[in-house]
């Protein structure tokens, strides 16, 4: 609940200091060519186009959309075809920009087929590790462990409170299962 | 002698208030204003009622948007208009966007939706479901 519209608050932060900021130079810089730039970039990126080239577009060009488009949004918006509003809508909030998904659809399953693989690739690198391992060492069974035992109270090692104490109960020589 | 009694004077002639012991308690600190929301909705209908420019209007937007409530329909309206004054048609939009985060439900989404349609249909602005659905 909290974290969706903080995404939501900070993405439509970053666009508007750059639509600020190209209706800025709009304003100033390009304020006798717009009309001239307008109708040529018109023919050049056709709006019902925009969400296929935006991110192919070089700087000037996008602006020359933006212009366009915002000169669009000042007539009624009753009046606008879903075209042209699609293309406002893209242009201002698309998944372009800072607003790009991180990851593309069908990332999921090639992560998913990756962890697999490299898992897979893991078993199989300890077991063929374990396979040319020599054998264990001949004291590490329980008979040897036991006689160790047996060797220990007959050479009474630590009598007080040790394993040749009377009573004892506690860890032995014992730990091969 | 001479000391002392500068001190004496001196000691005298304190204010009052510098000789009451020291308060070691700090006053409660839920001790703030608590803005209703109708209070909150009204200072944010006056805040879009008065934004004169785009950054204005998506910052107000930014900031109502950004507490634990959804804001009232009245306030919605006040930012659909504030976008119309600015000729901005994708903020319109995503002000409708951002409702439905919000929410909690769809139930809640389509009150707000039906609450709004009379201005909607007024200034012509679709839903984003609608833009992307229809082609």
């Amino acid at each position: 609940m909290q974290a969706l519209p903080l995404r939501l608050a900070r993405s439509s932060l970053r666009t508007a200091a750059p639509l600020v900021r190209a209706r800025g130079i709009a304003a100033t810089a390009n304020a006798s060519s717009t009309a001239a730039s307008t109708s040529a970039s018109q023919s050049v990126i056709p709006l019902s186009n925009v969400e296929a080239q935006w991110e192919n577009l070089n700087h000037d060009d996008q602006l020359a959309v933006h212009q366009q488009l915002a000169e669009l949004q000042k007539k009624d918006w009753k009046g606008l075809s879903i075209e042209e509003k699609k293309a406002a809508y893209y242009v201002a909030f698309g998944p372009h920009g800072p607003r790009k998904p991180i990851s593309a659809p069908g990332d999921s399953l090639k992560i998913l087929l990756a962890v697999v693989g490299a898992m897979a690739v893991a078993g199989a690198v300890s077991a063929g590790v374990k396979s040319m391992a020599p054998p264990p060492p001949r004291t590490l069974n329980k008979e040897w462990e036991q006689a160790s035992n047996e060797r220990a109270i007959e050479q009474k090692m630590d009598p007080i409170s040790g394993i040749a104490s009377e009573g004892y109960k506690g860890p032995t020589f014992v730990v091969s299962k | 002698m001479m000391r002392t009694q500068v001190l004496a004077t001196l000691l005298r002639a304190r204010p009052a208030a510098q000789r009451v012991a020291p308060v070691f308690t700090r006053p409660s600190s839920s001790a703030h204003g608590q803005e209703t929301f109708e209070s909150f909705n009204e200072r944010y209908v006056q805040f879009f009622k008065d934004a004169e420019d785009l950054f204005e209007v998506q910052r107000g937007l930014n900031n109502c948007f950004a507490h634990d409530l959804v804001p009232a329909p009245s306030v919605i309206e006040a930012a659909l208009r504030a976008t119309r004054r600015v000729n901005d048609y994708a903020t319109a939009v995503r002000i409708f966007e951002g409702i439905s985060e919000k929410v909690e439900n769809k139930q809640q989404y389509q009150q707000y939706l039906d609450e709004l349609k009379g201005v909607r249909d007024e200034l012509g602005i679709n839903l984003r479901e609608e833009l992307y659905s229809s082609s």
